[in-house]
């Protein structure tokens, strides 16, 4: 009855203060109501040329049909129109080159098709096929609206944990074994050893690293991090954090092969299906994120090193990446045209440093796209086809929990992970 | 059976009578064309009551055997030849709103292709890009042109091709000896007279069809298709089409929708998800190989089909006609594209039991970015049939 009420009232009326009409149990309406602009006429729509008038008519009719008919079955349908064609536009040209204004569409799209999921009151499907949505729209598009899908987010978050009374099967605790891999324990030969610093001076850190170049652990200097105190990360916190979240996966045991491909789950799916999981699907990583801004909550138990301060850009710029996976996750070897500050919080990793004067041993691929990476594999060169490698000279390590790893720009890294590993990376300049 | 006797026979089969006469006459006139796919503007379906047209529809306007037709996203152009002369008709988004409308700039046309903003116009003598979504239409290009003797199609013009953007013009080595030119959302597919395929442009999705996936400024052979003379090309998106002299058909690109008949793993994941298993964690068949990429041309093999004579692209879907007047479609089908009566896409070609439900041989296809325009006929009741009527 409530809901029939709520239909009649809206038909043929427009900006309407939709909260005098609310039945009770569409609560979390409620609250998606709050953020949106309360008329239509707040509701302000602006592209440059450069987007056809076409596809800008089919999104002001889902804005008109939003504060006219909210709950008009076709609003799904309008918003999924708008998410194709700009999901077209933005597979055309390169990642680099795609009109920023054709990912501000795709974000609109998602919106549209977040309100659509979120009205009356949806079951929990439907609050998580909402949730999916906002995270396309968060890693694929660009902020709009003073970045409304992430305050979305939080609101289906919220809702998700009031209507989950059940656990779910994927979150049931250590039920499921860890994958054990069997893997190689290296030994780390004195002489090649990265060298390690206990919490030196800014001035130490610039004069005897940062302006000769030369690799070094940090020790000491994150062990007050959030992620290690208060909220010590584990399976089960980034479950808790960001369990229904979707993200993308690496899938294949080194960008460098044939059968290397991304696919975008939720991080459920990935602890499930890739480090819970049995061994056919294959090594998967969650690398290369930048996961924080996607999850800022995760933001807050992280913290950036003193030392990027060292550096000419500014805080904005400095790139922070997540690097989650199991054990056995290859990143070959490489070089990264900024510095690094890699911060190991869960797990142990084997690096090897090569400095860039020995690039010429080193192999590196000819092509365009891949003439930072190195193409021999680092523990296991092909001698036959690579003969000069082993002339390179190098340092290497076993990054520890608490160690934060620095590598200069250029630097080439390889890394292999041993266990179930979290790294950041701060990209810095 | 010679005309007198097939009027004989047409007298005692009143239903098929008119059929007959026509067919043996006029069968140019009875030519109409149907559409089905994206409809958000009425490109199709004046009227737009639904977005997505799933099987077949007749267009009202565009008939005869004269009339061609090409599509954007969100319009539809058809070149229309009544006893007054020719002129583009154009169905759709103009001028911000849904509607049909005839362009006047295009009287005397002897073909058009429509795009987002624009409408390109050939006559004898000259080429026109007009800008129409603005309150008046608007010249914003036109080059006066040879009458060459030979008749290309748009985008090809004497010299060169033409796009919907500056510049306009572009063009072509005069030894190419080009017949024929697709263009797809970022690569070009081009024909020569000695059935050579040249492509250029973005090979991000191996759309070029030269084994890798950089892309190429200057036109290139396909040098896998060498020895094999080609008589169709087409372009899509991320796709690209030809069809041999001999019937085949080759396909390369991007293969996310199944567009190039190859198995899609998006396409398998539909398929699992409409079945709903009951284990949700259900292990794919670790044996599946899927093809998201194809940079190399493949032959696409239809069962029982014997010979292609065309082939169209549209955004992520593709439509071809056999010899025998069968329309096949497969690829992306989320806007009935495909004519399946069906929202679903395939990596199979499948049959549009439409046309040969109704007794129509098709002749033609074109397809716009998300749907698929196809000219046909009415068929002659073949032997197999049954000649009584329902």
């Amino acid at each position: 009855m409530f809901f029939s009420l709520y239909t009649i009232s809206l038909l043929n009326q427009k900006s309407i203060d939709l909260l005098n009409f609310l039945p009770p149990l569409a609560q979390m309406w409620t609250e998606v109501r709050t953020i949106l602009p309360s008329t239509m006429d707040d509701f302000i729509i602006e592209f440059s040329e450069k987007i056809e008038p076409s596809v800008l008519k089919v999104l002001e009719l889902a804005r008109d049909q939003l504060y006219s008919r909210p709950d008009c079955p076709s609003s799904a349908e309008t918003a999924q129109i708008i998410i194709d064609y700009s999901w077209e536009n933005l597979n055309t040209g390169t990642w680099r080159d795609v009109d920023k204004e054709w990912r501000r569409m795709y974000s609109y799209g998602c919106l549209f098709k977040v309100l659509s999921l979120c009205n009356g009151d949806p079951s929990q499907a439907k609050v998580k096929e909402a949730i999916k949505t906002c995270d396309m729209g968060l890693l694929m598009g660009a902020a709009i609206m003073d970045n409304i899908l992430q305050r979305l987010v939080c609101i289906l978050k919220n809702t998700m944990k009031l209507k989950s009374t059940k656990v779910e099967k994927s979150e049931e605790p250590c039920s499921k074994k860890m994958k054990w891999e069997c893997v190689s324990e290296p030994v780390i030969n004195p002489a090649r050893a990265v060298p390690r610093i206990q919490c030196p001076s800014l001035e130490r850190f610039r004069s005897d690293f940062l302006d000769p170049q030369k690799p070094t652990i940090i020790e000491g200097i994150i062990n007050h991090w959030p992620a290690f105190t208060e909220h010590p990360w584990s399976i089960d916190y980034l479950r808790s954090v960001a369990g229904c979240r979707t993200v993308p996966i690496e899938v294949g045991s080194k960008y460098t092969d044939e059968e290397w491909s991304q696919k975008l789950i939720t991080v459920n799916e990935f602890i499930d299906g890739y480090i819970l999981g049995t061994e056919e699907k294959g090594v998967g990583y969650l690398a290369q994120h930048q996961l924080f801004d996607q999850i800022p909550e995760l933001k807050e138990d992280i913290r950036i090193p003193d030392y990027c301060c060292l550096g000419e850009g500014e805080e904005d710029d400095i790139t922070i990446n997540a690097w989650f996976g199991p054990g056995g996750t290859v990143s070959p070897l490489h070089q990264d045209p900024q510095q690094n500050f890699l911060a190991q919080v869960v797990g142990r990793k084997y690096i090897r440093l090569y400095s860039p004067e020995v690039t010429e041993n080193l192999y590196p691929h000819d092509s365009q796209l891949l003439h930072n990476t190195s193409q021999v594999e680092v523990e296991n060169p092909d001698l036959v086809k690579f003969p000069e490698f082993p002339k390179a000279s190098y340092e290497e390590c076993v990054l520890q929990p608490g160690d934060v790893l620095f590598i200069p720009v250029q630097h080439w890294h390889y890394v292999r992970s041993l266990e179930l590993s979290f790294s950041v990376s701060f990209w810095w300049s | 059976m010679d005309h007198n006797e097939k009027l004989a026979r047409g007298q005692s089969l009143s239903k098929y009578f008119v059929l007959y006469y026509v067919l043996a006459c006029q069968e140019g006139e009875r030519m109409n064309w149907f559409g089905f796919g994206f409809n958000g503007f009425g490109q199709i379906i004046a009227a737009d009551v639904k977005c997505k047209v799933s099987t077949p529809v007749l267009l009202s306007d565009a008939r005869g055997s004269d009339c061609r037709v090409s599509g954007s996203w969100s319009s539809r152009a058809a070149v229309i030849h009544t006893d007054s002369g020719s002129r583009v008709c154009v169905s759709g988004f103009l001028r911000g709103s849904s509607g049909q409308v005839c362009v006047p700039e295009s009287e005397g046309c002897t073909d058009a292709s429509i795009s987002e903003r624009h409408v390109t116009v050939s006559f004898t003598r000259r080429v026109e890009c007009w800008e129409i979504q603005q309150a008046q239409n608007r010249l914003v290009w036109s080059r006066e042109q040879e009458s060459s003797g030979q008749d290309v199609a748009l985008p090809l013009v004497p010299g060169g091709y033409v796009v919907p953007r500056p510049p306009f013009f572009r063009p072509l080595c005069a030894k190419l000896c080009a017949v024929s030119l697709a263009l797809g959302t970022e690569h070009a597919v081009l024909l020569t007279a000695s059935g050579t395929v040249f492509t250029w442009g973005s090979g991000s999705h191996g759309q070029l069809g030269h084994g890798h996936l950089t892309s190429q400024e200057e036109a290139q052979v396909v040098e896998a298709l060498w020895g094999v003379q080609i008589a169709a090309v087409s372009a899509g998106g991320w796709h690209s089409a030809s069809v041999s002299a001999g019937g085949d058909l080759y396909m390369w690109g991007w293969n996310e929708s199944g567009q190039l008949g190859l198995p899609s793993q998006s396409v398998e994941e539909e398929k699992l998800r409409a079945r709903r298993p009951v284990n949700q964690a259900e292990e794919k068949n670790k044996d599946d190989v899927f093809i998201s990429i194809q940079a190399f041309p493949a032959l696409v093999d239809i069962p029982q089909v014997s010979e292609i004579i065309r082939v169209a692209c549209g955004s992520r879907h593709t439509a071809a006609v056999t010899g025998t007047g069968d329309l096949y479609t497969w690829g992306w089908g989320s806007y009935g594209q495909l004519g399946h009566d069906t929202e679903r896409s395939t990596d199979e070609p499948a049959l549009v039991k439409y046309f040969h439900s109704h007794d129509m041989r098709v002749r033609d296809v074109v397809c716009g970015l998300w749907n698929t325009y196809v000219s046909a006929v009415p068929e002659e009741p073949s032997s197999h049939k049954h000649t009584h009527t329902e």
